[in-house]
């Protein structure tokens, strides 16, 4: 029932795009975020879509993978592009139709910000699509490293989550166990109305907390055993190195952003209030 | 030379009834052992005759409520201690899924040494010296979830190795495992104690005591018998006490001995008991 759950989304290939260091995949891919909240005008978006289309023929991931991300956030992207063509109140007025006022900058908004959320999915898709989590895990360490000097327990928040990553099919296997046991007790899982279903899971969860805190338990053994200390003396096994690739990566991502930058600069001398009120409108979404 | 000594030594766990009011339930109690270095020494005994709590105490995860644990001459009550005992003896537990801290096989090996503190060129030695002493040197950059359960034991065997420990303590660790996941650990655990490595089994399979250089059978919180495989099997009446069984191998070289046939006593496995069987029929 759970087993074709698979944590993550690593698409195995041998390309550019995967043979890169794990953080500068992060920090590019961060950099293209924000990025993409400075281009304004169609043509900046044809330019972005450009630079997509390279980078995901670089990768070599389907683009079938690509396009199901997309679809994850299919209820977020039409409830933007609703909300913008409604509510923007700027530009001609093209229909009216009892409370509702069509104008055209609304059409112009929701466009844009259909774009931009979803340039925003694909581009970290490719990072997640050519990382393996446990890459970007030891990434996320070494990019939080300096908060080291704040008091920051980067090496500890890194464990956690290798941790989680190494428990999680343990987790499912057990989920799997529990259901199943259930089931031949006669639980029933696939009928009746969303309250009964709900309750019907508390009999799964139960027995999955409290394996949890006897396999924490075990786990801390096994980890105390094995001389865990959780000092600063600890060492890594594996190195991460730039090489070319990395330099090269950066060198094109930053001449392309440059560009954006001052493209957007170049426009922002006759740039509109309301371009602003996106731009605030584009942060909310990008925190939801 | 004495590596690991236990002296009078009491374990009890806290428990509480059904009002809250504190209770001791006995966990090992007037525990008195040593163990030699390079010994292989199987702890049997049935569910809940304390051999857990024992294990647990050879490496200070338990401290001793009286009594002294003393580990290559280190007492491990005292807390400055540990990180050196814990270096010196590796501990295998019973279920292999919840012993491994990476989602990569190499980086679960490397856990220990990076603990250590160990340089990294070092690490990457160890891991791979270790993974070739369990035989799994070849599934280093897959995924321990993926593996069978006597592969995943095997992982967690050279994970404790990395460490490089002088005694390893294989806790119930074929209690969950398939015979050929046994085989598999059973193999290793005797090809090291070969090295020259201090090997502890605790397990309630009798049959996997074969081999071993002496039995301590414990029950109720309580070591009953310390002797070799054979006499602990000669000694029925003892076995049946404690809740265990003899190989049947070793019950049916008994009888043939009773009727009359010159068999030696220690028919630990079927082949054995066959050599012996074919032996008298050709005399």
């Amino acid at each position: 029932m759970l087993k074709d759950v698979t944590f993550g989304q690593y698409y195995p290939a041998d390309s550019f795009i995967h043979r890169m260091d794990a953080r500068v995949k992060l920090l590019l891919c961060l950099l293209f975020m924000v990025g993409i909240f400075f281009v304004t005008s169609f043509a900046g978006f044809a330019f972005i879509t450009v630079f997509l289309i390279t980078l995901i023929a670089s990768s070599r991931i389907p683009l079938r993978s690509i396009l199901k991300s997309v679809k994850g956030i299919i209820v977020l992207l039409l409830l933007t592009v609703i909300l913008n063509i409604f509510f923007t109140k700027t530009g001609t007025l093209l229909c009216k139709w009892w409370i509702f006022e069509i104008y055209d900058g609304g059409l112009y908004f929701a466009a844009k910000m259909f774009l931009r959320l979803t340039y925003l999915v694909v581009g970290s898709s490719v990072l997640t699509l050519t990382t393996t989590p446990v890459d970007l895990t030891h990434a996320i360490e070494s990019l939080l490293k300096p908060l080291k000097v704040i008091k920051v327990p980067v090496h500890e928040i890194a464990l956690i989550m290798s941790l989680t990553l190494s428990l999680i099919p343990g987790l499912i296997d057990e989920t799997d166990r529990i259901i199943r046991a259930q089931k031949a007790r006669g639980a029933n899982f696939d009928t009746g109305g969303l309250v009964k279903r709900v309750k019907a899971f508390v009999p799964i969860l139960i027995p999955l907390l409290v394996g949890g805190f006897r396999r924490a338990e075990e786990l801390a053994n096994a980890m105390n055993s094995r001389c865990y200390e959780g000092s600063n003396k600890r060492t890594q096994m594996r190195i991460m190195k730039l090489s070319w690739r990395d330099f090269v990566a950066t060198f094109i991502a930053l001449l392309f952003f440059v560009t954006v930058f001052v493209v957007y600069g170049m426009q922002s001398k006759w740039a509109t209030a309301d371009v602003g009120w996106l731009y605030i409108n584009g942060v909310n979404w990008l925190y939801f | 030379m004495d590596i690991i000594t236990l002296e009078n030594v009491s374990y009890y766990y806290k428990t509480y009834d059904d009002e809250g009011a504190a209770a001791q339930a006995s966990g090992v109690e007037g525990i008195n052992l040593t163990i030699r270095e390079g010994a292989f020494v199987a702890l049997v005994g049935h569910n809940g005759s304390g051999k857990s709590t024992l294990a647990k105490l050879l490496n200070g995860l338990l401290v001793p409520n009286s009594g002294t644990v003393t580990v290559c001459g280190l007492d491990t009550a005292d807390k400055k201690n540990i990180f050196e005992i814990r270096k010196n003896v590796g501990m295998v537990f019973q279920n292999p899924d919840n012993q491994m801290v990476a989602s990569i096989v190499e980086e679960d090996v490397a856990f220990g040494p990076e603990n250590l503190g160990v340089p990294q060129p070092e690490i990457v030695e160890r891991v791979y010296s270790a993974l070739e002493q369990v035989g799994m040197t070849e599934y280093a950059k897959r995924s321990p979830h993926k593996l069978s359960g006597g592969q995943k034991q095997r992982i967690a065997i050279a994970g404790a190795l990395a460490i490089r420990p002088k005694v390893i303590v294989f806790d119930e660790s074929t209690a969950m495992l398939d015979p050929q996941g046994r085989r598999e650990v059973l193999s290793v655990a005797r090809e090291l104690n070969k090295q020259g490595m201090t090997v502890i089994l605790i397990t309630h399979f009798m049959e996997e005591v074969y081999g071993c250089d002496e039995v301590v059978v414990m029950s109720g919180g309580h070591i009953v018998k310390i002797g070799k495989p054979s006499e602990i099997f000669a000694d029925e009446r003892l076995l049946e006490a404690v809740g265990l069984d003899a190989p049947r191998s070793v019950a049916l070289a008994a009888k043939l001995k009773s009727v009359g046939f010159d068999v030696t006593e220690n028919c630990i496995d079927a082949r054995t008991l066959g050599v012996e069987v074919c032996r008298n029929l050709t005399k």
